[in-house]
C-alpha cells in the first residue's frame, strides 16, 4: 500500500528519488563533528516552530489578554509550562549555537568561492533570529516585556534623524501599547517565520548543490579530498548524537528552570528596572562607552557596521587559502572582534546585580510574603499594588521596627490601611528576615494566579482608586470572591465618605435598597448589634425608655442624648404625641418647677429613686436627664435671663487677686468647691471649664505627677491661676532639685532644654537677668547687635569694651573668646 | 569482501541508530505538544456552586427572585455574569431553585402574589409555584437548577 503510494508519487513528482539523493549525498572525508551545528540549528528552529506554533493556539496578542493567556498556558494546560520553557530555552540556546556555527564556518573558510551566498544567507538568518528574540521578548506582556521593550525603543529613538520615525514605525504610534504588541506578534509568528523558512531553504539548497567544503584545501583544489562518506548514515549519526544531547539539555533546562513570568505589565510602575538578556549585554556595554549625545554610535552605527562587515566578509577576504594559519590577518581580526564582544558581555554580566541570595529563613519569609499577599499593596522594585510603599526603596530596615510595623501598623500611622499581622514567632522571624534583606536589586517573587482569577476590572489603570465605583455598581460581585474582612483590612480605619455624621440617620434607606452593599464590608449580623435592642416589636412601647438607656450604655454614645437616637427615624412630634399628655411622675408634684434644679442634681448624683440617673452615660451632666425629652432651648427659655444668684458676685469669673495663704480663690472656684462640681454640671458641660482654663479642670487626680509636662506645654496657662512662689509650689520646690548638681552653675546653659521655663518656677522670671544682666539665652541676632551693647548699657569712655567685658561677658566667656572672630589688630592688613 | 560486509553491517547499525534517534526526538517533541493541544479540549469542568443565600431569607410559599453574579471563565477571559433565579420554599419545606425564563419563548416570568403563580407577560403563560404549567402556551415547566443546602446556605449550579 505504502509502496504503491510512493511509486505513484515518484512517477508523478520524482520526490522520492530526490529525497533519497539528498540523504545519500557523498561528503568529503574531512567532514566531522564540527559540521553538526548547522543541523542542530535546524533542530532548534524546528523546536521553536513546534512550541511556538503550539502556543499560538492559546496566545492572544492584546495588552488585556496577552498576560492572562500566557498564564493560562502556564497554569491550565498540561505541559503548558514545559512547552513555554522549551521555547524560551531553545530561543536562548539557538543564539549560542549560531555563534559556534558561525565561528566554525569562518575558521574552515567555508564562505570562500563559490560559497559566498551561503554565508550571506547565513548572516541574514542571524539577523532574523535576533529579530525573533527582540519581538518574542515583548509577547508575554509582563513587566520585563513592557519595560525591556520600552528601553529598546528608547535606544532606537536615539538614532539621529530617523530614530523617531523608526521607533514610531515599530510602535505603530507614539505609544507603546496594543498596536505595538500586535506588530511584534505578526513579525514574530508570520513575517519572520516566512523569511526564515525561505532563507533556510536557500541556505541548505546551496550547501547541497555546492557540497560541503572539504577542510584546509585551497580554493579550486576541493577535488583533492576524496568523498568517502555519505550524509546518511555516516554524518547523520553524528548529528543524531548531537541532537539527542541537545534535546536532553533543552528538556532538562525546561523541566528544571521554567520560563520566567514577571507580574503583569504596568505602564504606571516606573519603579521597575529591566535587565537585558545575556546575549545583548555587550550591546548595552557598548552604549555605555559613549557619552549620551553620541549614544547612537554605540547603539546604531557600530552594530550596523558590524552587520555590514559580516555581510561582505566573503567579498573582502579573497585569500584563496582555507587553513586558518595561512590567512592569519582575517582570522585574527575575526577572533579579536569575537573576543571583544565576549569581553564586553562578561563586563556587562558583572555589572548585573547579584541575584538575590536568600538565607533559608528569608526564603521562608519570601514564601510568607506571597502567602500573606503582601504584594497586593507592596511592590518590590516594581510589581505589586500601589497602596503601600515599594519595599525595594527606603534603604536598610531595622528588624525591630519592621516587626513592630507588622504587628501594629496603626502605631506608626493612625490612618494606615495596612492590616496588622499577628504571626507566630517563627513566621514573624522569617518574614522580618526577608523584609530586612530586601534591597534595591531585589525582585518580586513570582506570584501564582489566585483562585478565583481577578476579573479584568482589577487590571484597569487606577483600579485601586476606582474600586468604589465598581462596588456601587454591583456590591454582590465583590462578595463572590472577597470575604467581608478583606474590605475591613483597609476600611476599618477608613470609613466610606457616605458614612458621615448624618449617616446613621439615613443608612436605613440605603440598607433596605441595597443590603449587599453593606454586606460587602459588614457581616450580616452587624446590623443585629444595634437592632436587637431596637426591635420595635409588640412589647417595645412598654419598655422603650429603659431600652434606650441600655442602648446608650452599650454604645457609649454619650454625645448623643438618648432621644436623638429616636430622631434618626422619628420626629419629636411622634414622641410628643404620647409624652405631652403623659408627664413623668416626678413632674406632677406641685412644687416641681421650684425644685427641678435640685432634682436634676439629685438624679445626676445617682439617687436610687431614679432609674435613668443610675446610668453612667446619663450621669455625665445632670441636665442630660432633662434632654431626654427637652431640648436645651427649653431650659434657656427661662434660664437665659436668670443666672443663679451665685454667679452675680463681682469676682465670680476672675478674681485671682483674692488668694491669700493658700486660701481660695475666684468666686466660681470657691462656689465649685463648696457645692461640688455636680452643681456646675447641671447646666455646664465639663468642657465649659476648659474653654477658659485651656486644660482639664479641675485638675485630674494624678495632676501632680504630670504637671511638669503640662506646664511645659504652655506656662501661661498655669499663670492664669497660679503665681510663682505660691506656698503650694514651695512645698516641693523649696529643695534643691536633683538636676542641680554641684557643677550646675557651669553646666546649666547646656542643660536647659525648655528655654528656661522650668527655671522660672523657682527663680522667677528675672532669674537669668539677675546674674547675666542680659536677656538669656542671647537673642538670635545677638552676634549682629552686640557691638551696640556698651552704648545700651551706658558705658562710655575709651576702654568701654574692656569694661563691658569685665562687667558682662566675662561671666561666661574668656577673653580670647572674642578673638574667635575679631582678629588682633596686628594681623589685619 | 569481508571489509565490505563489515561496512554494510556498520551502516545498517548507523541507519537504525539515526532512525531511532529521529523517532525519539519526534516523540519527545510531539507528545507534550499534542497533549497541550488536545487534552484541554476534552476537559469537562463542573459548573461551580454559587451561593444564593441563607435559607432563613426565604419564606415558605413566597418565591423570591435572587440575582446571582458570578465569574465565568472563558479560556483566559474572565467575565462577570448575572442570572436571576427564583428560590421557592414549598409548604413542606422542600426547596426549589427555578429559572425565571419562560419555557415558551424565553420571556422573563415574575411571581404574582395575588395570583399565586409565575406569570409570563408575553403570551399570558402561568406557572404554578412548583414551576409546572398552569395555563397558556408554555410547553413544559420552568427549568429547575440543581441545588444543595449546606449549613443553611443554599447553593445552586446554573448549568445542568
Ligand atoms: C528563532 C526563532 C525564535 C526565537 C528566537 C523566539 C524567541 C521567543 C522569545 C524570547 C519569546 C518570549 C518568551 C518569554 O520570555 O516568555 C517568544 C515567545 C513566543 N514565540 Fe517565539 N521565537 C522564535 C520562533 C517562534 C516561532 C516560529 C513561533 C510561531 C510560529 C513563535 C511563537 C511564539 C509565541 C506565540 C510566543 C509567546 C508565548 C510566550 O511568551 O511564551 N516563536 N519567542
Ligand atoms: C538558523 C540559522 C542557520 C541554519 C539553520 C544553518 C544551517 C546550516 C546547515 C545545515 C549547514 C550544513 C552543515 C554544516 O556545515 O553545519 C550550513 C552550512 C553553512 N552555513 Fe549555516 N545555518 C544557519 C546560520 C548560518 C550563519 C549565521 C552563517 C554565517 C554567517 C552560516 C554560514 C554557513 C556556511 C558558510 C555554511 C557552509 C559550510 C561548509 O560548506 O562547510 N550559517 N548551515
Ligand atoms: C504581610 C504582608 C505585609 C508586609 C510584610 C508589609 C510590610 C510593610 C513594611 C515593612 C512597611 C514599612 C515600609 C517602610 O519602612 O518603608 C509597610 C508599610 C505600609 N504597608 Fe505594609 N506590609 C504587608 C501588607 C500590607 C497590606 C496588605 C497593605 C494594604 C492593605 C499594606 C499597606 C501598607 C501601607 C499603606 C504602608 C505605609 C506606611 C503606613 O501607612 O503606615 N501592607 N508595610
Ligand atoms: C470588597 C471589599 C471592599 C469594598 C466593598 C470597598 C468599598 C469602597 C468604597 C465604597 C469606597 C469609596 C469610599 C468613599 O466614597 O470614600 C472605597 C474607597 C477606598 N478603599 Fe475600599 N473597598 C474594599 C476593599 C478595600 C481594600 C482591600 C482596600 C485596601 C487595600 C481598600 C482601600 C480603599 C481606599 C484607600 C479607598 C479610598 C480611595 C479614594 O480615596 O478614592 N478598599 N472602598
Ligand atoms: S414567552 Fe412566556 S408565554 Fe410565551
Amino acid at each position: 500500500m505504502l509502496r504503491r503510494f510512493l511509486d505513484w508519487l515518484e512517477r508523478e513528482t520524482g520526490l522520492v528519488s530526490a529525497w533519497n539523493r539528498f540523504w545519500s549525498q557523498p561528503l568529503p572525508a574531512t567532514v566531522g563533528w564540527g559540521h553538526i551545528f548547522g543541523a542542530l540549528l535546524l533542530l532548534c528552529l524546528v523546536i521553536l516552530f513546534v512550541t511556538g506554533g503550539a502556543m499560538m493556539f492559546y496566545y492572544s496578542p492584546t495588552p488585556d489578554q496577552a498576560y492572562p493567556s500566557v498564564q493560562y498556558i502556564e497554569h491550565y494546560l498540561p505541559f503548558g509550562k514545559f512547552i513555554r520553557a522549551l521555547h524560551y530555552w531553545a530561543a536562548r540556546i539557538i543564539v549560542l549555537l549560531l555563534i559556534v556555527h558561525l565561528v566554525r564556518v569562518f575558521l574552515w573558510g567555508a564562505y570562500k568561492k563559490p560559497r559566498q551566498m551561503i554565508w550571506v544567507s547565513g548572516v541574514l538568518l542571524l539577523l532574523c533570529v535576533i529579530g525573533f528574540g527582540l519581538t518574542g521578548y515583548a509577547l508575554p506582556w509582563d513587566q520585563k516585556a513592557y519595560w525591556g521593550t520600552a528601553v529598546r525603543l528608547k535606544i532606537a529613538e536615539g538614532i539621529p534623524l530617523i530614530g523617531h520615525a523608526v521607533a514610531n514605525f515599530l510602535r505603530g504610534g507614539e505609544q507603546l501599547g496594543a498596536v505595538t504588541l500586535m506588530r511584534f506578534y505578526v513579525l514574530h509568528v508570520f513575517l519572520l517565520p516566512i523569511l526564515v523558512f525561505l532563507l533556510v531553504a536557500w541556505h541548505i539548497r546551496q550547501v547541497h548543490v555546492l557540497g560541503v567544503t572539504p577542510a584546509w584545501v585551497k580554493v579550486g583544489h576541493e577535488g583533492e579530498i576524496p568523498k568517502t562518506q555519505r550524509l546518511h548514515p555516516d554524518h547523520t549519526a553524528r548529528i543524531a548524537v548531537g541532537a539527542i544531547l541537545l534535546l536532553a539539555l533543552l528538556f532538562w533546562l525546561s523541566a528544571k528552570f521554567p520560563a520566567p513570568l514577571e507580574p503583569r505589565a504596568n505602564p504606571l510602575d516606573t519603579a521597575y528596572k529591566p535587565h537585558p538578556d545575556f546575549y545583548v549585554l555587550w550591546l548595552h556595554e557598548l552604549l555605555k562607552l559613549f557619552p549620551p549625545h553620541l549614544e547612537f554610535v554605540g547603539s546604531f552605527i557600530l552594530p550596523s557596521l558590524l552587520v555590514i562587515l559580516l555581510l561582505i566578509v566573503p567579498f573582502i577576504e579573497r585569500n584563496p587559502e582555507r587553513h586558518p594559519l595561512r590567512r592569519l590577518p582575517a582570522v585574527t581580526t575575526g577572533l579579536v572582534i569575537l573576543f571583544a564582544i565576549i569581553a564586553l558581555n562578561i563586563k556587562g554580566m558583572e555589572a548585573l546585580p547579584e541575584p538575590e541570595k536568600l538565607s533559608p529563613l528569608a526564603k521562608r519569609g519570601q514564601e510568607l510574603f506571597v502567602e500573606l499577599r503582601c504584594y497586593t499593596c507592596h511592590g518590590i522594585n516594581g510589581g505589586g499594588g500601589p497602596v503601600g510603599p515599594d519595599l525595594g526603596l527606603g534603604g536598610k530596615r531595622d528588624p525591630k521596627k519592621v516587626e513592630a510595623i507588622l504587628r501594629n501598623p496603626g502605631a506608626f500611622n493612625a490612618h494606615t490601611v495596612m492590616p496588622s499581622y499577628d504571626l507566630p514567632p517563627e513566621e514573624m522571624k522569617a518574614l522580618v528576615a526577608y523584609i530586612v534583606s530586601i534591597g534595591p536589586n531585589s525582585k518580586m517573587p513570582p506570584i501564582p494566579p489566585v483562585e478565583p482569577e481577578k476579573p479584568p476590572s482589577h487590571f484597569e489603570e487606577n483600579w485601586f482608586a476606582n474600586h468604589k465605583f465598581e462596588v456601587r455598581k454591583d456590591p454582590a460581585s465583590c462578595g463572590d470572591c472577597h470575604k467581608p474582612f478583606f474590605c475591613q483590612a483597609c476600611h476599618q480605619n477608613r470609613r466610606p465618605s457616605s458614612h458621615d455624621e448624618q449617616w446613621l440617620k439615613f443608612h436605613f434607606g440605603n440598607a433596605a435598597e441595597q443590603p449587599a452593599m453593606c454586606n460587602a464590608c459588614h457581616t450580616p449580623d452587624y446590623c443585629e448589634e444595634c437592632h436587637k435592642l431596637m426591635r420595635h416589636d409588640t412589647k417595645w412601647l412598654k419598655g422603650h425608655g429603659n431600652q434606650l438607656v441600655k442602648f446608650g450604655e452599650l454604645k457609649k454614645w454619650s454625645d448623643l442624648t438618648m432621644h436623638q437616637l429616636c430622631y434618626h427615624c422619628h420626629t419629636k412630634q411622634s414622641c410628643d404625641e404620647c409624652h405631652k399628655g403623659a408627664l413623668p411622675e416626678s413632674h406632677k408634684a406641685p412644687d416641681f418647677l421650684q425644685r427641678h434644679g435640685e432634682l436634676a442634681g439629685a438624679w445626676a448624683q445617682g439617687a436610687k429613686t431614679n432609674q435613668l440617673a443610675q446610668n453612667t452615660a446619663v450621669r455625665k451632666t445632670s441636665h442630660q436627664v432633662c434632654v431626654t425629652c427637652h431640648t436645651k432651648q427649653f431650659c434657656d427659655n427661662c434660664h437665659i435671663g436668670t443666672k443663679p444668684k451665685s454667679h452675680e458676685q463681682p469676682d465670680f469669673v476672675l478674681g485671682r487677686g483674692t488668694r491669700d495663704g493658700g486660701q481660695v480663690k475666684s468666686g466660681h472656684a470657691r462656689e465649685a468647691l463648696k457645692k461640688g462640681l455636680q452643681s456646675c454640671q447641671t447646666c455646664h458641660k465639663q468642657e465649659f471649664c476648659s474653654n477658659c482654663h485651656g486644660t482639664e479642670m479641675p485638675h485630674p487626680q494624678n495632676f501632680v505627677s504630670i504637671h511638669v509636662r503640662e506646664a511645659r506645654k504652655d506656662m501661661a496657662l498655669c499663670q492664669r491661676c497660679h503665681t510663682w512662689n505660691e506656698p503650694e509650689c514651695r512645698q516641693c520646690h523649696s529643695k534643691r532639685p536633683p538636676s542641680h548638681t554641684p557643677d550646675f552653675r557651669q553646666t546649666h546653659p547646656q542643660r536647659i532644654s525648655d528655654g528656661g521655663i522650668s527655671c522660672q518656677v523657682c527663680h522667677g522670671r528675672n532669674a537669668c537677668m539677675d546674674c547675666h544682666k542680659l536677656p538669656m539665652p542671647h537673642p538670635r541676632d545677638f552676634v549682629k547687635t552686640h557691638g551696640e551693647l556698651a552704648k545700651q548699657k551706658g558705658i562710655k569712655g575709651k576702654d568701654s569694651v574692656q569694661q563691658l567685658q569685665r562687667q558682662l561677658c566675662s561671666t561666661c566667656h574668656a577673653d580670647r573668646y572674642c578673638r574667635l572672630c575679631h582678629l588682633p589688630a596686628t594681623s589685619q592688613r | 569482501m569481508a571489509m565490505a560486509e563489515e561496512q554494510m553491517t556498520r551502516r545498517r547499525w548507523l541507519d537504525m541508530f539515526v532512525k531511532m534517534a529521529a523517532g525519539v526526538a519526534a516523540v519527545a517533541l510531539s507528545v507534550p505538544t499534542l497533549v497541550m493541544l488536545i487534552v484541554p479540549a476534552f476537559r469537562r469542568e463542573k459548573a461551580p456552586w454559587i451561593r444564593v443565600g441563607h435559607i432563613s431569607e426565604f419564606r415558605p410559599n413566597e418565591p423570591k427572585a435572587v440575582t446571582l453574579s458570578y465569574q465565568r471563565r472563558d479560556g483566559w477571559v474572565i467575565r462577570t455574569a448575572r442570572t436571576t433565579v427564583y428560590v421557592v420554599v414549598m409548604g413542606d419545606g422542600k426547596v426549589k431553585v427555578l429559572s425565571n425564563i419562560c419555557t415558551h419563548a424565553s420571556c422573563v416570568v415574575r411571581w404574582e402574589r395575588s395570583k399565586q403563580a409565575f406569570f409570563c407577560p408575553c403570551h399570558d403563560g402561568y406557572f404554578a409555584i412548583d414551576g409546572s404549567v398552569k395555563s397558556g402556551p408554555p410547553p413544559r415547566p420552568l427549568d429547575e437548577f440543581q441545588h444543595k443546602i449546606e449549613g443553611g446556605e443554599i447553593f445552586v449550579r446554573l448549568r445542568t
